[in-house]
């Protein structure tokens, strides 16, 4: 079932287009990744499903209480003079006032600001800042979560705790969020969508997209001297190139994945090869994505 | 917590309501001493220039205090209350209490009626101020100037920040919202002044209500521009609603 589903969803500001014939479908209890370069209309696309802005023409459709659903910006702002529990307890009595007020220590704690409740926001860091705009985003437990841009301010550390709380919260609802750091998207998400100026170029299981649209390689490492193998491995008919990606490594890519596994074995062996390692080259998104938006 | 917590907050938890009221305490208490010895501080200025300054009147004290309050005062409780009302001013503030907030009337009421409120208690303070020393310094005056008088211009002050509000789905920034609703206030007694016949029913008259009473008018004189007022505050504040629901974050 569809949570969220837009149909033929445009939205312009003057002549410029922002989203263009947009139909995006984020499944019940999937962790959806909105990847884009900056520009691409990420912002303006949760803002129309957050209620911010009105689309131009086309539908949206949020199967969901407005007061389940949680919107978070990307650079989350608030007024420097509260404390981070005030902050936070604002956002629980507006979203549900009948609400546990421990439900404001229980977020607090696991974004791990737990120590600085009672300290006013106004010296707290943009990292701090992004992690208590996620306390304020998940107290009223939303059935749907959607972050714009969540790790975007943070430390490499920081982005780990963040990726693994949004994996942790879509165990009790549907998280939609949206980044520009493909690797982020990769650790976390089941489903992708790629806009680029505006358009929705791709959108599907995030496997399936990594399966569809790389072309099978393998990395074969082995011991000077290294041209040999390169010219026996080329002259096999399910090799497509072979390329030196340098420490000694060639870059097979191939046309048959089974030739291919029977076949590389035994060109190693004819060429007296020194082997140290053989392995198919992991799909990444960000190869995807360059070839999808480039 | 929760929205009138945080606007009562906004308020004590910065020096917004030491500015509201300095701005008004700092001409109650300064008009009726300016009044009573303008007169002294002239004849001492010396000179070949003779200054002859009027009679204190309790009436003249009431005025001047009217005079800077509703100018410098307003001023300030304009831009003090803009900083709340003009909530779209930060964007990400905006996305906060925009995307929580079920009804457009649910987030704006707290902030104007704290506002409103706290910059009548500030005019009313400033108002009892100067009428104990002009009751002290110069001479007695109606006891009605404060109370009586005192709420009608707590009423036009209401209503500027009701022009205020509306002025804030106008424009995002403080400045902007601030600009346009002294902009309104401001022409309002040149259009009475233009159109005499209209002047009574302007809420701007009631301005001058604690003078005219404290000079012998009759309260009831000015019903007609409270009754305009009384029925425009709610007017203004559902078009600021309007204008600020109907508005791109």
């Amino acid at each position: 079932m569809a949570l969220i589903q837009t149909s033929s969803l445009r939205k312009t500001y003057g002549a410029t287009v922002a989203l263009d014939d947009v139909d995006l479908r984020v499944e019940a209890g999937s962790i959806y990744g909105l990847v884009g370069p900056n520009g691409a209309g990420k912002s303006t696309l949760i803002g129309i499903l957050g209620g911010l802005r009105r689309a131009s023409s086309g539908e949206v459709r949020v199967d969901v209480d407005r007061r389940r659903m949680a919107v978070m910006p990307d650079t989350p702002l608030f007024d420097p003079w509260l404390t981070a529990r005030e902050v936070v307890d604002l956002a629980r009595a507006m979203v549900d006032p009948v609400l546990s007020e421990e439900e404001v220590e229980r977020s607090l704690a696991l974004v791990g600001l737990a120590d600085v409740a009672g300290r006013r926001v106004g010296g707290f860091s943009r990292g701090m800042l992004q992690r208590l705009g996620i306390a304020a985003t998940i107290v009223a437990r939303p059935e749907l979560l959607v972050l714009d841009e969540p790790a975007a301010a943070l430390d490499p550390l920081g982005r780990y705790e963040v990726l693994e709380l949004v994996r942790r919260l879509s165990r009790q609802g549907t998280v939609l969020f949206s980044s520009h750091i493909l690797a982020d998207v990769q650790r976390v998400c089941d489903t992708v969508g790629v806009l680029r100026e505006g358009r929705l170029l791709y959108q599907g299981p995030l496997e399936a997209l990594l399966t569809e649209r790389t072309r099978p390689a393998y990395l074969v490492r082995v011991r000077p001297p290294i041209e040999p193998v390169a010219e026996a491995l080329a002259s096999q008919a399910w090799a497509r190139t072979v390329e030196d990606a340098g420490h000694g490594v060639l870059r097979v890519e191939v046309s048959s994945v089974p030739d291919a596994e029977r076949g590389i074995a035994a060109v190693l062996a004819r060429t007296d090869a020194r082997l140290v390692s053989v392995e198919p080259e992991a799909a990444d998104l960000e190869s995807v994505f360059l070839e999808l938006t480039t | 917590m929760n929205l009138w917590r945080l606007e009562r907050l906004r308020l004590l938890r910065t020096p917004r309501w030491v500015a509201l009221l300095a701005s008004y305490l700092v001409f109650g208490v300064g008009m009726p001493l300016l009044t009573r010895y303008q007169q002294a501080l002239f004849r001492n200025l010396g000179g070949e220039v003779r200054v002859i300054a009027p009679e204190p009147t309790p009436t003249r004290s009431i005025a001047a205090y009217l005079s800077n309050a509703m100018q410098v005062g307003l001023l300030v409780s304009v831009l003090v209350a803009a900083g709340s009302l003009a909530f779209d001013a930060k964007p990400e503030l905006a996305a906060f209490l925009r995307t929580r907030s079920t009804s457009m009337w649910r987030l704006l009421l707290p902030k104007y009626a704290t506002s409103a409120v706290a910059v009548a208690a500030a005019y009313l303070a400033g108002l009892a101020t100067a009428w104990i020393g002009t009751v002290a310094l110069i001479g007695s005056t109606p006891l009605a100037t404060v109370p009586v008088g005192g709420g009608y211009g707590a009423l036009y002050l209401g209503f500027a920040i009701a022009v205020l509000a509306l002025a804030a789905g106008l424009a995002r920034s403080v400045i902007g919202a601030g600009g346009i609703a002294l902009a309104v206030l401001i022409a309002m007694p040149i259009v009475g002044q233009v159109l005499p016949w209209l002047e009574p029913w302007l809420p701007s008259t009631l301005v001058g209500a604690p003078t005219a009473i404290a000079d012998g008018a009759s309260a009831g004189s000015f019903l007609r521009a409270a009754g305009v007022t009384a029925v425009a505050v709610p007017t203004v504040l559902w078009a600021a609603v309007r204008l600020l629901a109907r508005r791109e974050v």
